[in-house]
């Protein structure tokens, strides 16, 4: 296992250089649009100049890339031309509340979709299987903002049963103290994803219930409750692992629309708001930190998968 | 007292989309403490799933219809409820399934898998199932049971991992085993030891044996009694030795013959059973087999025969036959070897030198330890004479189709040559070899991804002559015509899609594929394993006859002896990548030298029941070594019954035993010519 | 193909495909109304005589700017998946068939594409260019052929190794000739169903977008820019431009959803029983 996870941790480092090289040719893609940016369109050549200089700008390309790399590493984003705070401390202050958010929604998601899609494997083609799969395809074709919209509209303003804004709390304390206030948006981004992860459990659990041991199992008289837990529960999970890993940059994408719905101070919102104000620092600070997780989570699946499966686990043992 | 199972008017039927498969139909039978029932057939003749039904464990759509009546001890099991059933189920009848690779749970500990049955059953403690488990692994001869408990299905090898379904159906003590095709999916000498163990079980636990099995060989030395089914039903049912020799049905007496020998005359075409089994969902009115069937008159066609005869010996025809056929009266197809000498020609067509071929062990480059490589192949050489066939034997993963692989260019040696014609392939590059690749052609195993599903067989096979850029669309088009004649498919076959034929026809589009290009040698890797007895033989027979009039070189690789001795002049017998032994098919089958080769012939199952019981213990012990870390001195010496301290030490040279024999050993069975050095005795086996 | 024929599911997919395209390609000729000129004085008309889905903030007749929008984003949906799947067989072809070292690159290039959020990367992009229905096209392409990529290329690696494709370098067939005629079409239907949920993401990314206020650019229309205008004013009681966009995307989208799942079913039945 250590060769595989090593060879997997080289992948992982090879693409974070290429999100930063990305991200990098990202800024440059339009000269002088940083300057005009901050400065506003009716800026003169003059003070572009004095503004590129003084960021460093007019430096050859390669140069610019170095000092790029040598301040992501240690942290160093510049500093917001709107907000006027370090980028670091506003990537610092948001993210922990997206691990609340992304971190409820996406458990809530997997133990709802995991036993839905074994029952739907195991109903395959009966009317639990149909319905719930027009569930599914409705929940996954919609979308996020009007589903969001339409939770508030029928869990806020008509029946006032949930606020419609998401907690404001600086603290992750703070935002777990207003449960009420984080149900909608959690949900939001549940219902979202499980209908894609039952999906793939669903299909998963198919392939795996025609497998030879699940008869053979049979065939020792266990109980199909037991023969679902034991030795098809485990085996489909393998591939939805693989695929929890790849889905972190849908995820994201729900996250940046739920945020602005329900006003979710996390790092969604925050990179809505650069982008409509070409914030640039901001911007590229948090793709860059966005990137890097969605590497770190592809890789945390790959070592769970690895964990899951022996074959994997006892290659060279 | 009622036998131990009695089986009664079994029928079941399968629902699917294309309509009712009537897998088994009206199928009786009993079984007594103590013996074995052999279950024999062709692929869907409905033998497997005469064994899934008496486990209760149909497919979806599948239940046992009408009076069916499966009982144990006087027990009514069809209709038991599923709770009352589970009891019966791994407890009192348990199942070995065919395929050891998927038959158990990549992620369960073997310890575990095994327990399993044991602490459902037995209602002990988790140590006591673990300590019965790690008692039938051993039983079933798994070294070091108890410290293996822990291992996962993937670490150890097919033939232990058969070892290992075989003590989960055992876990319980069963009264009664059904053994599905349990030794299809391993090697030969694997096969030996796992059918003697089943044997030896069976004896010393009074267990009755159902054995599910395509092979007549495997019947004849493994059952006290045969079912022959075909098409869901029975069609002869006696005690295997009359079964052999005084069959009454014409399906039984084609079954046998259409099976090539080791004693076979390969100068004899064999008897062929014509057409496929009907389709189920649609059986045909009158007897089953009449379609097919040497003897058969109107009144099989109209008329459903019943099971008559005696207590003893039961068959179901209106004109019962009486013992095997005659030795076949097929007039013998002259061998282009025969005709013209091998010796004659001073230059072989092909020839090969000190072949080496080594991958890398997949993703296992751990600091410190070096790279790890299989040794696919440690220095090979062979030649061989136009129009010659050269049969290539061993188990697998002994480097027989990375041999047949380099021979024809599709992989390229790491040291050593090919040459074929006076051409060095390994020196030719991109286009040129591309040109040269018409004169080596090579026909695959799987007839199921031979072919390129999405082309029509007209484009199948006018690909080679475009991609070579033979003869104008007019031509082509009429070369596909000639093509499929002389393998015996009809003229709009071209027009038809892969899926539209059976296994037995894609094999011989294959093969049309293959001359297409009018190649000078074909490979052939394992042309008829992936095919039913009966079709085999007419694919042997159609090689056989091509050959001859085409004047074609083959190099048959395959781990069925019995299919090599049929097609081959020459054979060579591989070990853990090195070649043992080389002779005639004669001096092989009638003089081997090397104890592998010998070993490796009395593991092959005969169809014959006095033979097979005569033999005395399995051939081969023991399991092929990794070919990451090969034996010193003589790799076969781990497994050989006559290795001494010499053998470790030194590797065997090749010697001469007789003109073109060689056989690389230390002690060999046979007298070696005196004084030949290695380099004379691979010159002299040209 | 007999096998899509005969299922039910992507039948029914197909069907509501062709209905709605129909709805917005046929509609406007049988269904004239005037979406150039703005009618203030018209504005958020309730449904009725003349408007049978009433009219929006600006004057617009609702029917018929669901027509006008339904081809803004089926037009977008199909353009993507086109370029998508051109551009995603070929890389992915060639990355599996090569394989080695040039794989390996092939695909950590596609890793690092995939590690940034699409929605992520639009945003960037669209904030720094305007936004026209080609330059959205573009975008969404750059982003999605790479999942179609990566479908590809496992599909040709397990294909590469089948017999078939040895029968070809057997004959002497080129590289480019085995990828053409053997890989690629082999690899049909997952190109297939890659292709179908392209169109449904599309439609849905492009809504998401409009709702971001960074969508196509009036005067355009399209279904999203429709309901996230109408969301504004759910609160007013307009509900009627609301659902009907609402309707009508959803139904697209599982339209196309349904087509490209039933495909990818009938694929996994004919790789379980060969």
């Amino acid at each position: 296992m250590t060769a595989y996870l090593l060879r997997r941790t080289g992948q992982a480092l090879v693409v974070v250089f290429g999100v930063m090289v990305l991200t990098f040719v990202m800024i440059h893609l339009v000269p002088g649009s940083a300057a005009r940016a901050s400065l506003g369109t009716r800026a003169t050549a003059e003070r572009i100049a004095l503004f590129n200089a003084a960021n460093g700008l007019d430096r050859p390309l390669a140069a610019q890339f170095v000092s790029f790399v040598q301040q992501a590493a240690e942290g160093n984003f510049g500093t917001s031309y709107s907000l006027h705070q370090p980028v670091s401390t506003l990537i610092a202050q948001r993210l922990p509340r997206d691990g609340v958010l992304l971190g409820l929604s996406t458990l809530l998601a997997l133990s709802v979709a995991l036993p839905m899609g074994i029952f739907q494997a195991v109903r395959r083609g009966r009317v639990a299987d149909h319905v719930l799969t027009v569930v599914s395809f409705v929940l996954y074709s919609m979308p996020d903002f009007f589903f969001a919209l339409l939770l508030v509209a029928v869990f806020s303003v008509q029946l006032h049963l949930l606020p419609s804004q998401a907690p404001q709390a600086e603290s992750v304390a703070g935002i777990l103290a207003d449960p009420r206030a984080l149900v909608l948006p959690v949900v939001t981004l549940t219902l979202v994803s499980v209908a894609g992860f039952s999906r793939y459990m669903r299909s998963s659990a198919i392939g795996t219930l025609a497998q030879e041991y699940v008869q053979v199992a049979r065939s020792k008289g266990l109980p199909e409750r037991l023969v679902l837990r034991r030795h098809v529960l485990r085996n489909s999970l393998l591939p939805v692992v693989t695929v929890l890993g790849l889905s972190a940059p849908t995820v994201v994408a729900g996250a940046v629309i739920a945020e602005s719905v329900f006003n979710y101070p996390g790092m969604g919102l925050l990179f809505f708001q650069a982008a409509t104000s070409k914030d640039y620092p901001v911007m590229l600070g948090s793709t860059l930190v966005v990137g890097v997780a969605t590497v770190i989570g592809s890789l945390l699946a790959d070592i769970a998968y690895s964990l899951l499966d022996p074959r994997i686990r006892y290659v060279d043992a | 007292m009622p036998p131990l199972l009695e089986v009664r008017n079994l029928t079941t039927h399968i629902r699917t989309r294309r309509g009712t498969v009537r897998a088994v139909d009206d199928v009786s039978f009993t079984l007594e403490a103590g013996e074995t029932l052999g279950l024999v057939g062709e692929s869907g003749c409905g033998k497997s799933m005469t064994g899934l039904s008496l486990m209760g464990l149909l497919p979806p759509g599948g239940a046992m219809v009408g009076d069916s009546s499966v009982a144990l001890d006087g027990r009514e099991l069809v209709g038991l409820p599923e709770r009352d059933l589970r009891r019966v189920r791994g407890n009192d009848i348990a199942m070995v399934f065919q395929d050891p690779m998927t038959s158990l749970d990549p992620t369960k500990t073997i310890g575990h898998q095994v327990a399993e049955g044991v602490l459902l059953h037995r209602g002990c403690s988790r140590a006591e199932a673990a300590d019965r488990a790690a008692e039938v692994l051993g039983l079933v001869g798994l070294p070091h049971p108890r410290e293996r408990l822990k291992d996962y299905p993937h670490q150890l090898s097919g033939g232990l991992r058969q070892r290992v379904l075989i003590a989960m159906a055992l876990a319980n003590e069963p009264r009664v085993l059904i053994a599905d095709e349990p030794t299809t999916a391993l090697d030969v000498t694997i096969q030996a030891q796992i059918l003697a163990l089943l044997a030896d079980l069976r004896a010393r636990l009074g267990m009755a044996m159902i054995l599910i099995t395509h092979d007549m060989g495997v019947t004849a030395g493994h059952t006290d009694r045969v079912n022959v089914m075909y098409a869901g039903r029975i069609a002869e049912s006696t005690g295997t030795d009359r079964l052999f020799h005084g069959m009454r049905h014409p399906y039984t007496q084609s079954l046998l013959a259409s099976v090539p020998r080791l004693d076979q005359d390969p100068g004899k075409e064999l008897p062929t059973i014509p057409g496929m089994p009907p389709d189920l969902t649609d059986p045909p009115g009158g007897c089953r087999f009449a379609g097919r069937c040497r003897y058969a008159t109107d009144r099989c066609r109209t008329d459903e025969p019943e099971l008559t005869g005696s207590d003893q010996h039961r068959y179901a025809c209106w004109h019962p036959t009486d013992g095997p056929l005659p030795p076949s009266a097929t007039a013998a197809v002259p061998r282009a070897t025969e005709a013209a000498a091998p010796a004659v020609h001073d230059r072989p067509l092909l020839e090969a030198r000190g072949l080496v071929r080594e991958f890398p062990v997949r993703g296992a480059r751990i600091p410190g330890r070096g790279r790890r490589v299989v040794h696919a192949l440690s220095g090979v050489s062979l030649e061989l004479a136009p129009g010659e066939t050269f049969g290539l034997v061993g188990e697998s993963g002994c480097g027989k189709t990375t041999l047949g692989r380099l021979l024809v260019g599709l992989d390229r040696p790491d040291t050593g040559t090919v040459t074929l014609d006076g051409t060095d392939l390994g020196l030719l590059r991109g286009r040129e070899l591309r040109r040269r690749r018409r004169d080596l052609q090579m026909m695959f195993q799987d007839p199921f991804s031979s072919l390129d599903p999405r082309m029509r067989v007209g484009g199948i096979l006018r690909e080679p002559l475009q991609i070579q850029g033979i003869g104008t669309a007019r031509e082509q088009k009429a070369r596909v015509a000639e093509l499929l004649a002389e393998v015996g498919l009809p003229e709009r076959g071209a027009e038809l899609y892969p899926h539209e034929f059976s296994g037995g026809q894609r094999q011989r589009i294959g093969l049309a594929r293959a001359l297409a290009l009018t190649p000078k040698l074909i490979v052939a890797d394992e042309p008829v394993s992936a095919l039913d007895v009966s079709v085999r033989a007419q694919v042997l027979n159609l090689m056989n006859r091509l050959q001859a009039s085409h004047g074609l070189s083959y190099i048959v690789i395959s781990h069925d002896l019995a299919v090599v001795r049929y097609l081959a002049d020459r054979i060579g017998v591989m070990y853990l990548g090195r070649m043992v032994e080389v002779g005639s098919a004669d001096d092989i089958h009638l003089r081997a030298a090397h104890p592998y080769t010998a070993g490796l012939l009395k593991a092959v199952p005969v169809p014959d029941p006095q033979l097979e019981r005569a033999k005395l213990g399995t051939g081969i012990s023991g399991e092929l070594p990794s070919p990451v870390d090969p034996p010193s001195g003589c790799r076969f010496r781990t497994r050989c019954p006559l290795a001494r301290e010499r053998c470790a030490d030194e590797e065997p040279a090749l010697r001469l035993f007789g003109a073109g024999h060689t056989a690389a050993c230390h002690f060999p069975l046979q007298q070696p010519l005196p004084d030949t050095p290695a380099k004379a005795a691979t010159d002299a086996s040209a | 193909m007999a096998a899509f024929v005969r299922n039910r599911r992507a039948l029914v997919g197909l069907g509501m495909v062709a209905v709605i395209a129909a709805f917005c390609f046929i509609g406007p000729l049988l269904y004239r109304t005037d979406q150039v000129t703005v009618r203030l004085d018209l504005a958020n008309l309730p449904p009725g005589t003349g408007n049978p889905l009433g009219t929006d903030a600006s004057g617009y007749d609702v029917l018929g700017r669901m027509m006008a929008g339904g081809r803004s984003s089926l037009e977008l949906g199909f353009a993507v998946a086109l370029t998508t799947t051109v551009i995603g067989t070929l890389y992915g072809a060639v990355a599996g068939y090569l394989g080695g070292i040039v794989d390996a690159v092939m695909m950590r290039v596609i890793d690092t594409f995939l590690a940034i959020p699409g929605i992520v990367l639009l945003l960037i992009m669209v904030s720094m260019i305007t936004p026209t229905l080609w330059s959205i096209v573009l975008l969404l392409s750059l982003l999605s052929w790479l999942g179609a990529a990566r479908l590809v290329r496992g599909e040709v690696l397990a294909l590469r190794t089948r017999e078939f494709v040895l029968a070809a370098r057997m004959m002497g067939g080129t590289g480019g000739r085995i990828v053409l005629r053997h890989l690629v079409p082999n690899a049909a239907g997952v190109i297939i169903v890659s292709g179908t949920f392209t169109i449904a993401d599309s439609i849905l990314t492009l809504s998401a977008l409009s709702f971001l206020g960074l969508g196509l650019p009036p005067p355009h229309a399209d279904w999203g820019t429709m309901l996230s205008a109408g969301l504004n004013s759910l609160y007013d009681g307009y509900w009627w431009l609301v659902y009907p966009p609402a309707l009508i995307l959803i139904t697209t989208v599982v339209a196309f959803n349904l087509i490209g799942d039933a495909v990818h079913d009938a694929l996994d039945v004919r790789q379980q029983r060969p």
